[in-house]
Protein backbone atom coordinates (compact mmCIF):
# COMPACT_ATOMS: atom_id res chain seq x y z
CA UNK A 1 0.00 0.00 0.00
CA UNK A 2 1.04 3.32 0.80
CA UNK A 3 4.37 4.78 1.95
CA UNK A 4 5.22 4.25 5.53
CA UNK A 5 5.34 7.49 7.56
CA UNK A 6 8.67 8.57 9.63
CA UNK A 7 7.89 8.18 13.69
CA UNK A 8 8.34 11.61 14.40
CA UNK A 9 5.30 12.44 11.99
CA UNK A 10 2.95 10.16 13.77
CA UNK A 11 3.46 11.63 16.75
CA UNK A 12 3.10 14.65 15.38
CA UNK A 13 -0.07 13.70 13.78
CA UNK A 14 -1.42 12.53 17.25
CA UNK A 15 -1.15 16.22 19.24
CA UNK A 16 -2.83 17.57 15.67
CA UNK A 17 -5.96 14.87 16.05
CA UNK A 18 -6.12 15.81 19.36
CA UNK A 19 -5.98 19.38 19.20
CA UNK A 20 -8.06 19.60 16.20
CA UNK A 21 -10.69 17.29 16.88
CA UNK A 22 -11.23 17.90 19.99
CA UNK A 23 -13.95 21.07 19.56
CA UNK A 24 -15.58 18.94 17.04
CA UNK A 25 -16.41 16.37 19.37
CA UNK A 26 -17.43 19.21 21.46
CA UNK A 27 -20.22 19.80 18.51
CA UNK A 28 -21.32 16.47 17.98
CA UNK A 29 -21.66 16.32 21.65
CA UNK A 30 -23.68 19.73 22.18
CA UNK A 31 -25.93 18.42 19.07
CA UNK A 32 -26.91 14.97 20.42
CA UNK A 33 -27.07 16.61 23.74
CA UNK A 34 -30.16 19.20 21.69
CA UNK A 35 -31.17 16.44 19.99
CA UNK A 36 -32.40 14.60 22.88
CA UNK A 37 -33.96 17.69 24.71
CA UNK A 38 -35.65 17.45 21.55
CA UNK A 39 -34.08 21.13 20.20
CA UNK A 40 -31.91 21.25 17.19
CA UNK A 41 -29.27 22.27 18.44
CA UNK A 42 -26.23 24.40 16.94
CA UNK A 43 -24.66 23.32 13.82
CA UNK A 44 -21.42 20.58 14.89
CA UNK A 45 -18.77 23.51 13.43
CA UNK A 46 -20.28 25.55 16.06
CA UNK A 47 -17.37 25.19 18.49
CA UNK A 48 -14.31 26.10 16.11
CA UNK A 49 -16.37 29.44 14.70
CA UNK A 50 -16.80 29.92 18.57
CA UNK A 51 -13.23 29.66 18.46
CA UNK A 52 -12.55 31.40 15.45
CA UNK A 53 -14.37 34.48 16.73
CA UNK A 54 -12.72 34.47 20.44
CA UNK A 55 -9.47 34.86 19.03
CA UNK A 56 -9.66 37.77 17.10
CA UNK A 57 -11.29 40.13 19.56
CA UNK A 58 -9.40 41.91 22.10
CA UNK A 59 -7.69 40.86 25.15
CA UNK A 60 -8.74 42.41 28.43
CA UNK A 61 -7.02 41.94 31.80
CA UNK A 62 -8.41 42.77 35.17
CA UNK A 63 -6.31 45.91 37.00
CA UNK A 64 -3.43 44.82 39.06
CA UNK A 65 -3.39 41.42 37.83
CA UNK A 66 -0.23 39.90 37.14
CA UNK A 67 1.53 38.25 33.69
CA UNK A 68 0.12 34.98 35.04
CA UNK A 69 -3.10 36.03 34.16
CA UNK A 70 -2.23 35.76 30.47
CA UNK A 71 -0.21 33.45 30.64
CA UNK A 72 -2.33 30.65 32.38
CA UNK A 73 -3.89 29.58 29.63
CA UNK A 74 -1.17 29.42 27.47
CA UNK A 75 0.66 27.08 29.60
CA UNK A 76 -2.79 25.18 30.24
CA UNK A 77 -2.90 24.44 26.71
CA UNK A 78 0.58 23.55 26.33
CA UNK A 79 0.21 20.95 28.94
CA UNK A 80 -3.16 19.41 27.66
CA UNK A 81 -0.86 19.15 24.09
CA UNK A 82 1.96 17.72 25.36
CA UNK A 83 -0.20 14.84 27.28
CA UNK A 84 -1.37 13.05 23.38
CA UNK A 85 2.50 12.35 23.05
CA UNK A 86 2.22 10.07 26.30
CA UNK A 87 -0.95 8.19 25.51
CA UNK A 88 -1.64 5.51 22.28
CA UNK A 89 -3.95 8.15 20.39
CA UNK A 90 -3.18 6.25 17.02
CA UNK A 91 -0.88 3.93 17.24
CA UNK A 92 -0.49 0.40 19.35
CA UNK A 93 3.32 0.77 19.77
CA UNK A 94 5.09 3.46 21.53
CA UNK A 95 6.37 6.30 19.99
CA UNK A 96 9.85 7.97 20.80
CA UNK A 97 7.96 10.30 23.42
CA UNK A 98 5.37 7.60 24.24
CA UNK A 99 8.02 6.43 27.20
CA UNK A 100 8.79 9.93 28.41
CA UNK A 101 5.82 9.91 31.06
CA UNK A 102 3.36 6.99 32.25
CA UNK A 103 0.10 7.35 33.50
CA UNK A 104 1.07 9.33 36.01
CA UNK A 105 3.34 12.11 34.24
CA UNK A 106 -0.14 12.36 32.61
CA UNK A 107 -2.26 12.84 35.64
CA UNK A 108 0.68 15.54 36.67
CA UNK A 109 0.24 17.29 33.12
CA UNK A 110 -3.94 17.31 33.64
CA UNK A 111 -3.40 18.54 37.70
CA UNK A 112 -0.84 21.26 36.47
CA UNK A 113 -3.36 22.27 33.51
CA UNK A 114 -6.04 22.63 35.98
CA UNK A 115 -3.94 24.15 38.87
CA UNK A 116 -2.50 27.05 36.89
CA UNK A 117 -5.85 27.64 35.54
CA UNK A 118 -7.27 28.20 39.02
CA UNK A 119 -4.09 30.45 40.20
CA UNK A 120 -5.01 32.57 37.59
CA UNK A 121 -8.63 32.86 38.47
CA UNK A 122 -7.00 34.23 42.04
CA UNK A 123 -5.45 36.75 40.47
CA UNK A 124 -8.34 38.80 39.08
CA UNK A 125 -9.99 39.22 42.60
CA UNK A 126 -12.69 38.09 41.06
CA UNK A 127 -15.04 36.75 43.58
CA UNK A 128 -17.03 34.22 41.39
CA UNK A 129 -13.91 33.43 39.42
CA UNK A 130 -12.38 32.12 42.85
CA UNK A 131 -15.53 29.98 44.43
CA UNK A 132 -15.48 27.94 40.92
CA UNK A 133 -11.51 27.18 41.33
CA UNK A 134 -11.72 26.63 45.14
CA UNK A 135 -14.67 24.37 44.40
CA UNK A 136 -12.92 22.49 40.92
CA UNK A 137 -9.52 22.03 43.65
CA UNK A 138 -11.66 20.34 46.10
CA UNK A 139 -13.71 18.27 44.11
CA UNK A 140 -11.10 16.83 42.02
CA UNK A 141 -9.22 16.48 45.66
CA UNK A 142 -12.33 14.31 46.45
CA UNK A 143 -11.83 12.44 43.68
CA UNK A 144 -8.16 11.94 43.48
CA UNK A 145 -8.73 8.39 45.80
CA UNK A 146 -10.52 6.85 42.85
CA UNK A 147 -8.13 7.27 39.88
CA UNK A 148 -4.89 6.50 42.33
CA UNK A 149 -7.25 3.33 42.74
CA UNK A 150 -7.87 2.93 39.24
CA UNK A 151 -3.55 3.21 38.63
CA UNK A 152 -3.12 0.46 41.05
CA UNK A 153 -5.21 -1.92 39.35
CA UNK A 154 -3.68 -1.04 36.07
CA UNK A 155 -0.21 -1.43 37.19
CA UNK A 156 -1.35 -5.07 39.10
CA UNK A 157 -2.93 -6.50 35.73
CA UNK A 158 0.11 -5.06 33.66
CA UNK A 159 3.07 -4.67 36.24
CA UNK A 160 4.16 -1.32 34.94
CA UNK A 161 2.06 1.80 34.30
CA UNK A 162 2.44 2.37 30.74
CA UNK A 163 -1.00 3.05 29.29
CA UNK A 164 0.54 1.42 26.02
CA UNK A 165 0.89 -1.79 28.28
CA UNK A 166 -2.80 -1.96 29.68
CA UNK A 167 -3.77 -1.13 26.13
CA UNK A 168 -1.69 -4.37 24.58
CA UNK A 169 -3.04 -6.28 27.71
CA UNK A 170 -6.54 -5.95 27.04
CA UNK A 171 -6.40 -6.42 23.71
CA UNK A 172 -4.41 -9.75 24.37
CA UNK A 173 -7.49 -12.02 24.95
CA UNK A 174 -10.94 -12.42 25.40
CA UNK A 175 -10.37 -13.27 28.95
CA UNK A 176 -8.81 -9.91 29.91
CA UNK A 177 -11.73 -8.01 28.37
CA UNK A 178 -13.93 -9.89 30.89
CA UNK A 179 -11.94 -9.78 34.00
CA UNK A 180 -13.54 -7.80 36.88
CA UNK A 181 -10.42 -5.95 37.86
CA UNK A 182 -10.67 -4.20 34.18
CA UNK A 183 -14.24 -4.09 34.09
CA UNK A 184 -14.33 -2.52 37.65
CA UNK A 185 -11.33 0.03 36.55
CA UNK A 186 -13.56 1.02 33.37
CA UNK A 187 -16.32 1.83 35.03
CA UNK A 188 -14.78 4.12 38.02
CA UNK A 189 -12.86 5.49 34.91
CA UNK A 190 -15.91 6.24 33.69
CA UNK A 191 -17.47 7.76 36.69
CA UNK A 192 -14.40 10.10 37.01
CA UNK A 193 -14.55 11.51 33.46
CA UNK A 194 -18.21 12.14 33.89
CA UNK A 195 -17.42 13.76 37.11
CA UNK A 196 -14.03 15.94 35.54
CA UNK A 197 -15.96 17.06 32.54
CA UNK A 198 -18.44 18.58 34.24
CA UNK A 199 -21.63 15.97 33.59
CA UNK A 200 -22.14 14.77 36.26
CA UNK A 201 -23.28 14.85 39.33
CA UNK A 202 -23.45 18.41 40.26
CA UNK A 203 -22.26 20.94 37.19
CA UNK A 204 -23.96 21.84 34.26
CA UNK A 205 -20.85 22.29 31.83
CA UNK A 206 -22.37 24.58 29.27
CA UNK A 207 -24.94 26.52 31.23
CA UNK A 208 -25.05 30.13 32.63
CA UNK A 209 -26.49 28.56 35.49
CA UNK A 210 -24.30 29.76 38.55
CA UNK A 211 -25.05 27.25 41.01
CA UNK A 212 -24.09 24.37 38.43
CA UNK A 213 -20.53 26.31 36.73
CA UNK A 214 -17.14 25.33 38.52
CA UNK A 215 -14.84 24.83 35.72
CA UNK A 216 -16.66 27.41 33.36
CA UNK A 217 -16.97 30.22 36.35
CA UNK A 218 -13.12 29.80 36.73
CA UNK A 219 -12.45 31.97 32.65
CA UNK A 220 -15.30 34.25 33.79
CA UNK A 221 -12.18 37.31 33.71
CA UNK A 222 -10.36 36.03 30.65
CA UNK A 223 -11.23 37.33 27.61
CA UNK A 224 -10.28 37.51 23.78
CA UNK A 225 -7.66 34.85 22.71
CA UNK A 226 -6.92 34.24 26.37
CA UNK A 227 -10.49 32.91 27.00
CA UNK A 228 -10.26 30.47 23.45
CA UNK A 229 -7.50 29.06 24.88
CA UNK A 230 -9.75 27.96 27.93
CA UNK A 231 -12.50 27.40 25.97
CA UNK A 232 -9.92 24.92 23.67
CA UNK A 233 -8.21 23.83 26.94
CA UNK A 234 -11.34 22.44 28.46
CA UNK A 235 -12.72 20.82 24.92
CA UNK A 236 -8.91 19.32 24.79
CA UNK A 237 -9.18 18.05 28.32
CA UNK A 238 -12.52 16.42 27.36
CA UNK A 239 -11.02 14.74 24.43
CA UNK A 240 -7.93 13.19 26.31
CA UNK A 241 -9.75 11.80 28.86
CA UNK A 242 -12.39 10.16 26.34
CA UNK A 243 -9.58 9.04 24.07
CA UNK A 244 -7.56 7.19 27.64
CA UNK A 245 -10.95 5.69 28.07
CA UNK A 246 -11.53 4.48 25.29
CA UNK A 247 -8.11 3.63 23.67
CA UNK A 248 -6.38 2.62 26.50
CA UNK A 249 -9.28 0.82 28.85
CA UNK A 250 -12.38 0.25 26.77
CA UNK A 251 -11.69 -0.26 23.32
CA UNK A 252 -8.20 -0.58 22.69
CA UNK A 253 -8.37 -1.60 18.78
CA UNK A 254 -8.88 -0.12 15.20
CA UNK A 255 -5.21 1.43 15.93
CA UNK A 256 -2.61 1.38 13.49
CA UNK A 257 -0.14 -0.95 14.14
CA UNK A 258 1.83 -0.07 11.40
CA UNK A 259 3.43 3.26 9.65
CA UNK A 260 1.70 2.59 6.08
CA UNK A 261 -0.15 6.05 5.83
CA UNK A 262 -3.57 4.57 5.11
CA UNK A 263 -3.27 2.78 8.65
CA UNK A 264 -2.40 6.09 10.69
CA UNK A 265 -5.50 7.85 8.31
CA UNK A 266 -7.97 4.58 9.70
CA UNK A 267 -6.90 4.85 13.14
CA UNK A 268 -7.55 9.03 13.06
CA UNK A 269 -11.34 8.08 11.96
CA UNK A 270 -11.57 5.20 14.46
CA UNK A 271 -10.35 7.64 17.55
CA UNK A 272 -13.07 10.33 16.33
CA UNK A 273 -15.53 7.75 16.14
CA UNK A 274 -14.63 6.20 19.63
CA UNK A 275 -14.60 10.10 20.95
CA UNK A 276 -17.79 10.65 19.85
CA UNK A 277 -19.35 7.43 20.20
CA UNK A 278 -18.38 8.12 24.30
CA UNK A 279 -20.01 11.58 24.20
CA UNK A 280 -23.19 9.74 22.80
CA UNK A 281 -23.10 7.78 25.72
CA UNK A 282 -22.10 11.00 27.65
CA UNK A 283 -24.95 13.22 26.40
CA UNK A 284 -27.82 10.41 27.51
CA UNK A 285 -26.41 9.95 30.83
CA UNK A 286 -26.21 13.91 31.14
CA UNK A 287 -29.97 14.00 29.76
CA UNK A 288 -31.32 11.10 32.04
CA UNK A 289 -30.29 12.23 35.47
CA UNK A 290 -31.20 14.84 37.49
CA UNK A 291 -28.32 16.92 38.94
CA UNK A 292 -27.38 16.36 42.70
CA UNK A 293 -27.17 18.90 45.04
CA UNK A 294 -23.71 20.39 45.75
CA UNK A 295 -22.99 18.36 49.14
CA UNK A 296 -24.16 15.19 47.91
CA UNK A 297 -21.11 14.67 45.39
CA UNK A 298 -19.32 12.85 47.74
CA UNK A 299 -22.20 10.18 47.75
CA UNK A 300 -21.36 9.60 43.46
CA UNK A 301 -17.58 10.01 44.80
CA UNK A 302 -17.85 7.33 46.75
CA UNK A 303 -19.75 5.07 44.98
CA UNK A 304 -17.01 5.24 42.13
CA UNK A 305 -14.64 4.83 45.15
CA UNK A 306 -15.96 1.54 46.05
CA UNK A 307 -15.69 0.04 42.63
CA UNK A 308 -12.25 1.05 41.91
CA UNK A 309 -11.34 -0.87 45.33
CA UNK A 310 -13.07 -3.68 44.85
CA UNK A 311 -11.37 -3.70 41.16
CA UNK A 312 -8.18 -3.90 43.14
CA UNK A 313 -9.52 -6.58 45.57
CA UNK A 314 -10.58 -8.89 42.65
CA UNK A 315 -6.89 -8.97 41.33
CA UNK A 316 -5.15 -9.95 45.17
CA UNK A 317 -7.29 -13.09 44.50
CA UNK A 318 -5.69 -14.39 41.59
CA UNK A 319 -8.81 -14.68 39.99
CA UNK A 320 -9.91 -10.69 38.82
CA UNK B 1 -1.46 -13.30 47.43
CA UNK B 2 1.85 -11.62 45.53
CA UNK B 3 1.62 -9.24 43.47
CA UNK B 4 3.58 -11.74 40.62
CA UNK B 5 0.64 -14.03 41.02
CA UNK B 6 -1.73 -11.19 40.49
CA UNK B 7 0.22 -10.29 37.15
CA UNK B 8 -0.66 -13.55 35.52
CA UNK B 9 -2.74 -14.51 32.74
CA UNK B 10 -6.50 -13.79 32.99
CA UNK B 11 -8.62 -16.46 34.04
CA UNK B 12 -10.54 -18.33 31.23
CA UNK B 13 -13.92 -16.35 29.96
CA UNK B 14 -16.61 -18.58 31.53
CA UNK B 15 -14.78 -18.29 35.23
CA UNK B 16 -14.45 -14.19 33.90
CA UNK B 17 -18.29 -13.92 33.46
CA UNK B 18 -18.99 -15.71 36.72
CA UNK B 19 -16.59 -13.27 38.79
CA UNK B 20 -18.22 -10.11 37.32
CA UNK B 21 -21.77 -11.71 37.96
CA UNK B 22 -20.99 -12.29 41.64
CA UNK B 23 -18.80 -8.88 41.45
CA UNK B 24 -22.06 -6.62 40.49
CA UNK B 25 -24.22 -8.56 43.40
CA UNK B 26 -21.21 -7.08 45.71
CA UNK B 27 -22.09 -3.98 43.98
CA UNK B 28 -25.90 -4.36 44.59
CA UNK B 29 -25.66 -5.28 47.93
CA UNK B 30 -23.90 -1.67 48.15
CA UNK B 31 -26.83 0.23 46.26
CA UNK B 32 -28.84 -1.27 49.10
CA UNK B 33 -27.00 0.75 51.27
CA UNK B 34 -27.60 3.92 49.09
CA UNK B 35 -31.47 3.74 48.67
CA UNK B 36 -33.50 5.46 50.95
CA UNK B 37 -37.39 3.77 49.91
CA UNK B 38 -38.41 0.21 50.25
CA UNK B 39 -39.63 -0.20 46.61
CA UNK B 40 -36.28 0.81 45.08
CA UNK B 41 -34.83 -1.85 47.73
CA UNK B 42 -37.15 -4.50 45.96
CA UNK B 43 -36.41 -3.28 42.77
CA UNK B 44 -32.40 -3.84 43.60
CA UNK B 45 -33.50 -7.62 45.11
CA UNK B 46 -35.22 -8.46 42.23
CA UNK B 47 -31.83 -7.16 39.88
CA UNK B 48 -29.58 -9.07 42.18
CA UNK B 49 -31.84 -12.70 41.98
CA UNK B 50 -31.83 -12.30 38.48
CA UNK B 51 -27.92 -11.85 38.26
CA UNK B 52 -27.98 -15.08 40.29
CA UNK B 53 -29.69 -16.85 37.88
CA UNK B 54 -28.30 -15.94 35.48
CA UNK B 55 -24.53 -16.83 37.12
CA UNK B 56 -26.76 -20.50 37.99
CA UNK B 57 -26.97 -20.78 34.12
CA UNK B 58 -23.14 -19.58 33.07
CA UNK B 59 -21.59 -22.35 35.72
CA UNK B 60 -24.50 -25.04 34.12
CA UNK B 61 -23.58 -24.41 30.65
CA UNK B 62 -19.51 -24.20 31.60
CA UNK B 63 -19.41 -27.27 33.97
CA UNK B 64 -22.01 -29.33 31.79
CA UNK B 65 -24.78 -29.64 34.93
CA UNK B 66 -28.09 -29.99 33.72
CA UNK B 67 -30.06 -29.92 36.78
CA UNK B 68 -28.55 -26.41 37.69
CA UNK B 69 -30.80 -24.63 35.02
CA UNK B 70 -34.19 -26.09 36.70
CA UNK B 71 -32.38 -24.47 39.54
CA UNK B 72 -32.32 -21.28 38.01
CA UNK B 73 -35.56 -21.05 36.41
CA UNK B 74 -37.29 -22.26 40.09
CA UNK B 75 -34.92 -19.60 41.76
CA UNK B 76 -35.61 -16.94 39.32
CA UNK B 77 -39.59 -17.51 39.67
CA UNK B 78 -39.24 -17.25 43.16
CA UNK B 79 -37.06 -14.70 43.87
CA UNK B 80 -37.35 -12.56 40.98
CA UNK B 81 -41.36 -13.30 40.64
CA UNK B 82 -42.70 -14.29 43.81
CA UNK B 83 -40.75 -12.76 46.80
CA UNK B 84 -40.75 -9.13 45.36
CA UNK B 85 -45.08 -9.55 44.85
CA UNK B 86 -45.47 -10.86 48.16
CA UNK B 87 -43.34 -7.60 49.70
CA UNK B 88 -44.72 -5.28 47.53
CA UNK B 89 -48.39 -6.08 48.58
CA UNK B 90 -47.45 -6.46 52.20
CA UNK B 91 -45.70 -2.57 52.27
CA UNK B 92 -48.76 -1.51 50.06
CA UNK B 93 -51.34 -3.47 52.37
CA UNK B 94 -50.03 -1.55 55.19
CA UNK B 95 -50.74 1.54 54.13
CA UNK B 96 -53.04 1.96 51.32
CA UNK B 97 -53.33 5.87 51.71
CA UNK B 98 -49.64 6.13 50.80
CA UNK B 99 -49.61 3.75 47.71
CA UNK B 100 -45.62 3.71 47.23
CA UNK B 101 -44.03 3.69 50.58
CA UNK B 102 -44.67 2.51 53.32
CA UNK B 103 -43.99 4.57 57.00
CA UNK B 104 -40.71 4.65 58.55
CA UNK B 105 -38.58 3.17 55.73
CA UNK B 106 -37.17 6.50 54.20
CA UNK B 107 -35.06 8.25 56.14
CA UNK B 108 -33.76 5.27 58.58
CA UNK B 109 -30.20 5.18 57.97
CA UNK B 110 -28.12 6.03 60.88
CA UNK B 111 -25.30 6.80 58.33
CA UNK B 112 -25.04 9.03 55.93
CA UNK B 113 -24.67 7.07 52.69
CA UNK B 114 -21.04 7.76 51.91
CA UNK B 115 -19.84 6.69 55.40
CA UNK B 116 -22.16 3.96 55.21
CA UNK B 117 -20.22 2.75 51.79
CA UNK B 118 -17.00 3.51 53.44
CA UNK B 119 -17.98 1.34 56.44
CA UNK B 120 -19.34 -1.47 54.14
CA UNK B 121 -15.83 -0.98 51.98
CA UNK B 122 -14.43 -1.88 55.82
CA UNK B 123 -16.86 -4.75 55.80
CA UNK B 124 -16.29 -6.14 52.41
CA UNK B 125 -12.41 -6.00 52.76
CA UNK B 126 -12.53 -7.93 55.96
CA UNK B 127 -14.78 -10.65 54.63
CA UNK B 128 -12.90 -10.60 51.76
CA UNK B 129 -9.28 -10.98 52.66
CA UNK B 130 -10.60 -13.69 55.10
CA UNK B 131 -11.70 -15.84 52.90
CA UNK B 132 -9.01 -15.08 50.55
CA UNK B 133 -6.50 -16.34 53.62
CA UNK B 134 -8.55 -19.84 53.85
CA UNK B 135 -7.43 -20.94 50.31
CA UNK B 136 -10.66 -23.07 49.36
CA UNK B 137 -10.28 -24.45 46.33
CA UNK B 138 -13.92 -25.45 44.33
CA UNK B 139 -14.68 -28.99 43.54
CA UNK B 140 -12.30 -30.85 41.17
CA UNK B 141 -14.80 -33.00 39.36
CA UNK B 142 -15.48 -31.66 35.51
CA UNK B 143 -13.27 -28.95 35.87
CA UNK B 144 -10.05 -29.20 36.45
CA UNK B 145 -7.88 -27.06 38.73
CA UNK B 146 -10.01 -24.10 36.79
CA UNK B 147 -12.78 -24.87 38.80
CA UNK B 148 -11.11 -22.42 41.92
CA UNK B 149 -13.83 -20.05 42.18
CA UNK B 150 -11.62 -18.39 45.59
CA UNK B 151 -12.42 -15.06 43.94
CA UNK B 152 -15.97 -15.42 43.71
CA UNK B 153 -16.25 -17.13 47.04
CA UNK B 154 -14.39 -14.35 48.24
CA UNK B 155 -17.08 -11.98 47.03
CA UNK B 156 -19.89 -13.68 48.25
CA UNK B 157 -18.31 -13.69 51.79
CA UNK B 158 -18.19 -9.86 51.39
CA UNK B 159 -21.45 -9.96 50.88
CA UNK B 160 -22.75 -11.64 53.58
CA UNK B 161 -20.89 -9.08 55.60
CA UNK B 162 -22.51 -6.28 53.69
CA UNK B 163 -25.67 -7.13 53.82
CA UNK B 164 -25.28 -7.83 58.12
CA UNK B 165 -23.98 -3.95 58.18
CA UNK B 166 -27.29 -3.27 55.57
CA UNK B 167 -29.39 -4.48 58.78
CA UNK B 168 -27.27 -2.66 61.28
CA UNK B 169 -27.33 0.77 59.68
CA UNK B 170 -31.03 0.49 58.78
CA UNK B 171 -33.35 1.41 61.55
CA UNK B 172 -36.66 -0.20 59.32
CA UNK B 173 -38.21 -3.59 59.56
CA UNK B 174 -38.52 -3.73 55.69
CA UNK B 175 -35.16 -2.79 55.14
CA UNK B 176 -33.66 -5.48 57.59
CA UNK B 177 -35.93 -8.58 55.64
CA UNK B 178 -34.46 -7.13 52.36
CA UNK B 179 -31.00 -7.31 53.86
CA UNK B 180 -31.83 -10.80 55.53
CA UNK B 181 -32.99 -12.10 51.88
CA UNK B 182 -30.19 -10.82 50.07
CA UNK B 183 -27.98 -13.01 52.84
CA UNK B 184 -29.67 -15.58 51.22
CA UNK B 185 -28.43 -14.68 48.11
CA UNK B 186 -25.51 -14.20 49.03
CA UNK B 187 -24.81 -17.74 50.72
CA UNK B 188 -26.80 -19.06 47.29
CA UNK B 189 -24.17 -17.70 45.45
CA UNK B 190 -21.25 -19.08 47.81
CA UNK B 191 -23.34 -22.56 47.38
CA UNK B 192 -23.70 -22.38 43.64
CA UNK B 193 -19.36 -21.64 43.24
CA UNK B 194 -18.07 -24.00 45.71
CA UNK B 195 -20.71 -27.03 45.03
CA UNK B 196 -22.19 -26.29 42.15
CA UNK B 197 -22.62 -30.27 42.05
CA UNK B 198 -25.11 -30.14 45.51
CA UNK B 199 -28.18 -32.65 44.59
CA UNK B 200 -31.45 -30.42 43.24
CA UNK B 201 -33.16 -31.13 46.46
CA UNK B 202 -31.06 -29.49 48.78
CA UNK B 203 -30.54 -26.44 46.88
CA UNK B 204 -34.23 -26.86 46.95
CA UNK B 205 -34.34 -26.62 49.93
CA UNK B 206 -32.61 -23.51 50.69
CA UNK B 207 -35.27 -22.00 48.64
CA UNK B 208 -38.19 -23.03 50.80
CA UNK B 209 -35.97 -22.03 53.46
CA UNK B 210 -36.25 -18.69 51.56
CA UNK B 211 -40.25 -19.31 51.99
CA UNK B 212 -40.53 -19.69 55.27
CA UNK B 213 -38.06 -16.60 56.13
CA UNK B 214 -40.58 -14.16 53.94
CA UNK B 215 -43.49 -15.70 56.12
CA UNK B 216 -41.91 -15.14 59.22
CA UNK B 217 -41.15 -11.10 57.97
CA UNK B 218 -44.06 -10.82 56.77
CA UNK B 219 -46.13 -11.06 60.26
CA UNK B 220 -43.12 -9.45 61.94
CA UNK B 221 -44.00 -6.24 59.57
CA UNK B 222 -47.49 -6.55 60.40
CA UNK B 223 -47.08 -7.03 64.03
CA UNK B 224 -44.72 -3.77 64.10
CA UNK B 225 -46.59 -1.70 62.26
CA UNK B 226 -50.14 -2.72 64.41
CA UNK B 227 -48.21 -2.11 67.14
CA UNK B 228 -45.57 1.39 66.33
CA UNK B 229 -48.21 2.62 63.13
CA UNK B 230 -44.60 2.75 61.31
CA UNK B 231 -42.20 0.39 60.20
CA UNK B 232 -39.33 2.47 61.83
CA UNK B 233 -37.49 0.18 64.56
CA UNK B 234 -36.37 3.22 66.88
CA UNK B 235 -39.55 2.85 68.82
CA UNK B 236 -37.89 -0.72 70.19
CA UNK B 237 -35.50 0.95 71.85
CA UNK B 238 -38.13 2.34 74.52
CA UNK B 239 -39.43 -0.89 75.51
CA UNK B 240 -36.98 -2.17 78.11
CA UNK B 241 -38.04 -3.56 81.66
Amino acid sequence: MSAALPVPVIQLLQVLTVALGAPGVTGVIAKVEARLQGRRGPRVLQPYYDLAKLFHKEALAPEGASWFFLAAPVIAVAAYLTIPLLIPVLTTYGLPLGYMGDILGGGFLLSLASFVVATAALETGDPYAQLGSSRAKTFSAIAEPVVLFVVFTVALLTGTDLPYALAATVRSSAGQVIRPAHLLASAALFMVILHETGRIPVETHAGTNEFGMIEEARAFEHSGPFFALLKWGSELKQLILYTILADVFLAPWGLASTRQLGAVILAVAALLAKACAVGCVVAVIDDSFAKLRLFKITEYVSAAFLIAVLGVFTLYLGGG
Amino acid sequence: MSLASAVQAAPGVYEGVANVIAAVMLLIEFGMLRQALARDQIRLYMAQSALLSVLAIVIAADRNLPDLYALAGLSAALKVVAVPLVMRRLLGRIDPDIADEAPGVAGSQTLSPASAVLAGIVLAAFGFFCFGTLKIQGQVGGHGANGAPALALALAAAMVLVSFGLMIVRRDVASQAIGFFTLENAISLAALVVASALPLILETAFLFDLLVAVVVFGMLIRTHHARAESLSTADLTRLRG
